[in-house]
């Protein structure tokens, strides 16, 4: 283990450890362009300069293994007079049009000359002209005149997707990035390259002009698209509904965690997020007042809602019929809403619950993307709520169907997509009680006797485990819209109606319920699950779960 | 659009696959053989390097096309364009500059029937302005099809160009 002095500090670091490195290691920033941790070292953009002492010339600390006795110094006089001078070059041709670049507001051009700036430009000849708007893919603009060559979008394309689509052309000041003639940037991971553009060189085409980046508030989360659960900061506007046609979300940025994604996200998971804004169930809709309706015509509260649903329930438990209600839930459902669901429904009840739903697999690759579209399928089965342990939601709708059921509440899964509208319609009237909760209209909900508007997993709180057995935070990153409500809410307030001792109030609380009930779980609260996750205790294996790197 | 295929990648002539077998041999790293093999296919495949040839070589190479792309677009002794029969390259460097390569190179235009950078209506000739060709002692000068013609005068370039076919 070398050790060497950074800025009059001294470190002892591993061997082959490279001054960039080291550095950040003691909370010391060097710039960087064209250095990213994870892609290979270029040495390309000179912006990374320090000074060594005993040695004639600054150093590129991203290129600089450390060496015994190695003495740096990052912020000398020199040093930054050589970071000035790079930034001279690398501006010297670029178009400095920031009041209409995307990247403006986080963009490092700016940030660093913010520091190294010269401030009065020497350069005054022409600048070299090149393509501005150039069409790379299907989710990503490139504007050639704003690219500095820190080639991090080739090296992307070369060693982590190893699809090679990017290259560089010509030489000198007439160099560029683009495609091979004829060509897309179209691979299933394409937009990082935007997130590790260092510059406005590579943007988002869905979020082209959409909004300054200074006017977006960001949170964090994690994707629900599929079971790998790969951590995200969501970037949202509430108060200029103007800039995104009144969504709230305006656009994902992966947030590192090595042991899920590490620096990435897949575009389809980037780019599956309108449903949150758009066709929302925003209120609760019920039978009406014709007594026996079997749709959900009318529009009603809460308290009618919730009211109605727990005398029904009740009047089954003192019937000692548990058996006669069945909840298909969801693996889309918060580990502490699908703990509610087994306490209220499976343990007090006594009813028929499964989170087990017939579902075409998606696609999958060996990086990130995962064939189980759910987020927290792992959750639902160390619950026991899935295969082996509970029934399959094709038993309970057929024991409705059957006349064995009387009261079916569905959280959230599409049944006219997974047994088609003729049985639903059935079910409809078949059914003394049919319930639906969830987040965006859909068939189902429209056929059912109730439709409660759930809030989307990004407007509550709660924990996912993810297909290898890691638990983590979603993070509430704005309120429920409309009247739509959080469903671990619902479901106590539904225990309470029901006169059960269910004595949590919010979701950090139910979860140390949770963790006291399963021994996956024992030890773990929101403090020691962070911001990065923590693997369950004992790993209950899945089948077909590998570790992802 | 063009687009690259499984066959467009693999039709090197296979004179120039067993040539670039043995080419490879020389070097510790098999791509370290692009650029020669690149020259040879331009040598052998009409004077200069079609999609199709960027794409073969790069099937042989097993790179992407891009990455050839970018070699072949790097250097300027490579053509990325249909070029005509016979290459004139007038230096514009700086001793042949001072010794008139404007002249020179607005008389090659004239006897060549192009513009810098381009092909003549007949296909006969393709001009480019090039940098020093190590000539400068008998400046100015070009070359015709790699031959060098030194210490020449406006008078000569007719002289030159015009005994072509
Ligand atoms: S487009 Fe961006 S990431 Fe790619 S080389 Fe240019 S500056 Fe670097
Ligand atoms: S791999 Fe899965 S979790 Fe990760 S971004 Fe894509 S859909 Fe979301
Ligand atoms: S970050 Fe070190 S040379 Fe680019
Ligand atoms: S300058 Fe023309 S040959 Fe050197």
């Amino acid at each position: 283990m070398p050790s060497l002095t950074i800025d009059g500090r001294e470190v002892s670091v591993p061997k082959g450890t490279t001054v960039i490195q080291a550095a950040e290691k003691m909370g010391v920033f060097i710039p960087r362009y064209c250095y990213h941790p994870g892609l290979s070292v270029a040495g390309n953009c000179r912006i990374c300069l320090v000074e060594v002492e005993n040695l004639p010339k600054l150093q590129v600390a991203c290129n600089l293994p450390v060496t015994e006795g190695m003495v740096v110094h990052t912020g000398s006089e020199q040093a930054e007079d050589g970071r000035r001078a790079v930034l001279e070059f690398l501006l010297a041709n670029h178009p400095l049009d920031c009041p209409v670049c995307d990247q403006s507001g986080e963009c490092d051009l700016q940030n660093f000359y913010m520091n190294f700036g010269l401030y009065d430009p020497r350069f005054r000849e022409q600048k070299v002209k090149k393509q501005k708007a150039v069409q790379l893919g299907p989710h990503v603009m490139l504007d050639q005149e704003r690219c500095i060559l820190c080639s991090r979008c080739v090296r992307f394309t070369d060693e982590i997707t190893k699809t090679g689509e990017i290259g560089i052309f010509q030489r000198g000041d007439r160099a560029k990035i683009g495609v091979y003639p004829g060509t897309e940037l179209e691979n299933p991971y394409s937009a990082n390259v935007v997130d590790i553009c260092p510059v406005g060189a590579l943007t988002e085409r869905a979020f082209r002009f959409k909004a300054r980046v200074w006017y977006l508030s960001s949170a964090q989360t994690v994707c629900n698209g599929c079971s790998q659960g790969c951590n995200m900061d969501m970037h949202y506007v509430l108060d200029r509904p103007h800039l995104n046609e009144g969504a709230r979300v305006v656009r994902v940025k992966p947030r590192y965690n090595p042991d899920v994604n590490q620096w990435w996200l897949c575009d389809e998971g980037r780019y599956g997020l309108e449903w949150i804004d758009k066709a929302r169930l925003q209120e609760v809709r019920g039978p009406g007042d014709t007594a026996n309706a079997d749709t959900n015509s009318g529009k009603a509260t809460w308290e009618q809602a919730l009211g109605a649903i727990s005398k029904s329930l009740a009047e089954w438990k003192a019937e000692d019929v548990g058996a006669r209600i069945g909840v298909i839930a969801s693996a889309k459902l918060t580990n502490e809403e699908l703990f509610l669901i087994r306490e209220i429904f499976r343990d007090a009840l006594g009813a028929q619950v499964s989170a087990w739903v017939p579902e075409d697999p998606g696609t999958c690759d060996e990086f990130l993307v995962k064939a189980d579209k759910n987020p927290n399928t792992r959750g639902a089965t160390l619950l026991n709520l899935t295969s082996p342990d509970a029934p399959e939601a094709e038993r309970i709708v057929d024991e409705a169907l059957a006349g064995n059921i009387d009261l079916l509440w569905v959280f959230g899964y599409d049944l006219v997509e997974g047994f088609g509208e003729q049985k639903v319609r059935e079910l409809g009237e078949k059914l003394k009680l049919f319930v639906y909760s969830g987040t965006n209209e859909n068939p189902t909900q429209a056929l059912a006797h109730w439709g409660l508007p759930s809030a989307a997993y990004v407007e509550k709180d709660g924990t996912f485990v993810n297909h290898h057995g890691r638990v983590q935070r979603i993070g509430r990153v704005f309120s429920p819209l409309g009247d739509s409500r959080e469903d671990w809410r619902i479901l106590l307030e539904l225990g309470g109606l029901l006169g059960l001792q269910l004595d949590w109030r919010d979701p950090q609380e139910i979860f140390l319920g949770l963790a006291d009930a399963e021994t996956a779980f024992a030890g773990m609260s929101y403090g020691t699950i962070g911001d990065q996750g923590v693997e369950v205790a004992c790993t209950k294996p899945t089948e077909g779960v590998t570790a992802p790197w | 659009m063009h687009e690259v295929t499984h066959e467009t990648r693999n039709n090197l002539p296979p004179t120039l696959v067993a040539e670039f077998t043995e080419l490879c041999t020389h070097y510790p790293e098999r791509r370290a053989a692009l650029i020669p093999a690149l020259h040879r296919c331009q040598e052998e495949l009409g004077g200069w390097l079609s999609p199709e040839t960027l794409e073969a070589v790069a099937g042989f190479f097993e790179l992407e096309p891009v990455e050839v792309f970018g070699v072949a677009s790097f250097y300027p002794m490579f053509h990325l364009r249909p070029r005509g029969k016979h290459l004139v390259s007038v230096c514009h460097n700086i001793s042949c500059d001072l010794r008139g390569a404007q002249d020179i190179l607005d008389e090659a235009c004239k006897a060549s029937g192009c513009t810098p950078g381009g092909t003549s209506d007949d296909g006969r000739f393709t001009l480019v302005r090039v940098e020093c060709q190590g000539a400068c002692t008998s400046a100015p000068m070009l070359a015709l099809d790699g031959v060098y013609h030194e210490g020449i005068t406006p008078e000569d370039v007719h002289r030159i160009l015009g005994g072509v076919q």
